[in-house]
């Protein structure tokens, strides 16, 4: 059965604000980025290394920095233990797969370091679709 | 009691092309040369495992050089070279890999390197298959379009994160957790060559429809390549040996970009493949 997003961004959150790596150099972590995973969107506002907000249900005018975008089976892929080759994070899905980089990606690098440990963390727990 | 590594470290200075480079060397072991080329934008720490494998330098003189303007080989010191962009070339790269292993007097060496340096590997057994007894192309193929970016050094972002952090999942999952970050932290390193690298890596190499003119009973060529690597997949580089008459393919499995530096036990188990393979050609084709 799959989470509801609600319980999802509680999960996320949770994962994200106890990480010890992000903690180590969380200090300017601060963007506003957007999930798309087909059925399921979320809005995650990061601000000083901690999850300040997730919107779960985004309107369409609702801003953001930058978006990653994917295929359902995509992002379940994602959420493996030990994700298959090119689905091991977003620059193989990116290159090999259907992951879409959107929007401000000098945003992305700015952040490039704490947004890639954080992204991971869905291995730990799971995805809402 | 101190805990000395028998890897010993020296400099050698060069001429390659009017550039005068001082090239920072670790060396350890007997025997065969094998040469070997770090990643774009990284140093020779990439190599530490193997450096230090008993099994490999009881029969190997394992050599490790940091090409210039990376790691503790400086940038050239008779050139202003802040004045100009650091673009590297497919000649300037091999004209430096054959100099300096002039240098050292070393007898038709192995060569082996990663990623660009696999590429470099591919263009030595083309263009110089009677300095070489054999080339390892890691992770390597004919053409590897679509890194040369310029957020690898903008100056608005964290350049050194952005390099570390960009090459993160070219690593395998499975890759022990220490060993991705020492690669990590190895990319934080060399972020001001990296694009300039890639100008190689992703520009200037091109080696489609030249590959069937490599001449593998001069120069055995044995490529390997990571199930993880999305720059290189292992299709583009089985794709690249099936076009290399006697060109051999390994496909290393749950292993990335950087095998010899994310999981050095597993890539030792096919770099010893490989070079059994070599001593095999070698001793055959060798004259009685």
């Amino acid at each position: 059965m799959v989470m509801s997003v609600r319980d999802w961004a509680v999960r996320f959150s949770e994962a994200s604000d106890r990480d010890q790596t992000i903690g180590a150099m969380a200090k300017y972590f601060t963007c506003t980025y957007l999930w798309d995973m087909g059925t399921a969107k979320v809005i995650v506002e990061m601000i000083d290394g901690k999850v300040y907000r997730i919107n779960v249900d985004p309107a369409p005018m609702d801003a953001y920095d930058f978006a990653l975008r994917a295929s359902p089976q995509t992002w379940r892929e994602f959420a493996r233990p030990i994700p298959a080759p090119m689905f091991h994070g977003i620059w193989s899905a990116s290159f090999r797969r259907d992951l879409k980089i959107e929007g401000n990606t000098l945003a992305l690098m700015q952040n490039l370091r704490n947004f890639t440990v954080q992204f991971e963390l869905l291995r730990k727990v799971g995805v809402p679709v | 009691m101190a805990k000395h590594s028998p890897v010993v470290g020296r400099y050698v200075t060069i001429d390659v092309d009017g550039y005068e480079y001082k090239v920072f060397y670790l060396r350890n072991g007997t025997g065969v040369p094998l040469v070997c080329q770090h990643t774009a934008g990284c140093h020779n720490h990439q190599w530490r495992g193997l450096l230090e494998d008993p099994e490999i330098t009881a029969n190997y003189d394992v050599i490790a050089y940091d090409l210039a303007r990376h790691g503790k080989s400086d940038p050239p010191t008779n050139r202003e070279w802040w004045k100009e962009e650091y673009l590297l070339t497919a000649e300037h790269f091999m004209n430096f890999i054959t100099i300096f292993c002039e240098a050292l007097e070393l007898e038709r060496p192995i060569f082996m390197g990663s990623s660009f340096g696999g590429n470099v590997a591919l263009q030595l057994a083309l263009h110089h298959p009677d300095k070489f007894r054999a080339v390892i192309p890691v992770e390597a193929a004919e053409h590897a379009p679509g890194f040369f970016l310029d957020l690898w050094r903008h100056p608005h972002a964290n350049a050194a994160q952005v390099c570390a952090s960009g090459v993160w999942d070219l690593m395998a999952p499975q890759s022990p957790e220490m060993d991705r970050w020492q690669t990590w932290h190895y990319y934080t390193q060399g972020a001001e060559v990296f694009k300039g690298d890639l100008h190689f890596y992703s520009v200037d190499h091109d080696m489609r429809g030249q590959l069937g003119n490599i001449d593998t009973r001069r120069c055995p060529v044995i490529m390997m390549t990571g199930t993880y690597d999305y720059l290189t997949p292992p299709d583009a580089t089985e794709n690249t040996a099936r076009q290399i008459p006697g060109g051999i393919y390994i496909e290393m499995e749950d292993i990335g970009h950087f095998p010899m530096s994310e999981n050095y036990p597993l890539f030792a188990v096919y770099l010893k493949e490989a070079l059994h393979i070599i001593e095999n050609k070698t001793a055959s084709s060798a004259p009685a």
